[in-house]
């Protein structure tokens, strides 16, 4: 049950996480390619999206790991 | 103005300053085994900083040059970072505590968000002060 539990954890995270990671990802590319000049301020935006994104998976794989 | 490489350094400089703090409270203070796993998992999370800061810019860059960036964003090595500190302080049990190396893991997100609110209140301020 503990692999179960685990692997259940770890998927839904990730999941959650590629999605939010996608759009985030997806649409700084299309600003930038957009307004080149504006890299710095896309970027840094980006960069505090997908950390505050991904805190959620790596936590999960955290206590994945814990769990088996 | 919003300057991502500034915003780097501080982030990185922050995190340094509280790896110190840590590295005297474990010399000093009796709870050693807390202390280094917070050590622990402060270091990991320094990693996973520079990696997320460094893989950002050059994807940036990319993006910026007009080419298709070929690398992603290194979400798995991050992942696997943060195991990997959970499997040392599991292993050497007696010297790491467990919850307190995942309260490193996860101090560089609480520093960035800290650093992002004080910076935007400091531009507020300043934009005020400017009127």
């Amino acid at each position: 049950m503990g692999a179960l539990a685990a692997g259940i954890a770890i998927g839904l995270a990730a999941l959650g996480a590629g999605v939010g990671n996608g759009l985030i990802v997806g649409r700084t590319v299309e600003g930038i390619a957009r307004q080149p000049e504006l890299r710095g301020t896309l970027t840094g935006t980006m960069f505090i999206g997908v950390a505050l994104v991904e805190a959620v998976p790596i936590i999960a794989a955290v206590i994945a790991f814990m769990v088996m | 103005m919003f300057n991502f490489d500034s915003m780097i350094t501080r982030q990185r400089k922050w995190m340094l300053y509280w790896l110190a703090i840590l590295v005297l409270c474990a010399g000093f203070l009796p709870y050693t085994r807390i202390f280094l796993g917070l050590i622990l998992g402060s270091s990991i999370s320094l990693y996973n900083l520079w990696l997320l800061q460094y893989k950002s810019d050059k994807f940036g860059k990319t993006v910026a040059a007009g080419q298709k960036p070929r690398t992603g964003l290194g979400t798995f090595t991050r992942m696997a970072a943060a195991v990997l500190a959970v499997l040392i302080a599991m292993r050497f049990d007696e010297y790491f505590h467990l919850y307190a190396v995942i309260i490193g893991i996860v101090s560089s997100y609480v520093i960035m968000m800290i650093d992002y609110i004080l910076y935007q209140i400091i531009i507020i301020i300043r934009n005020s002060k400017e009127d």
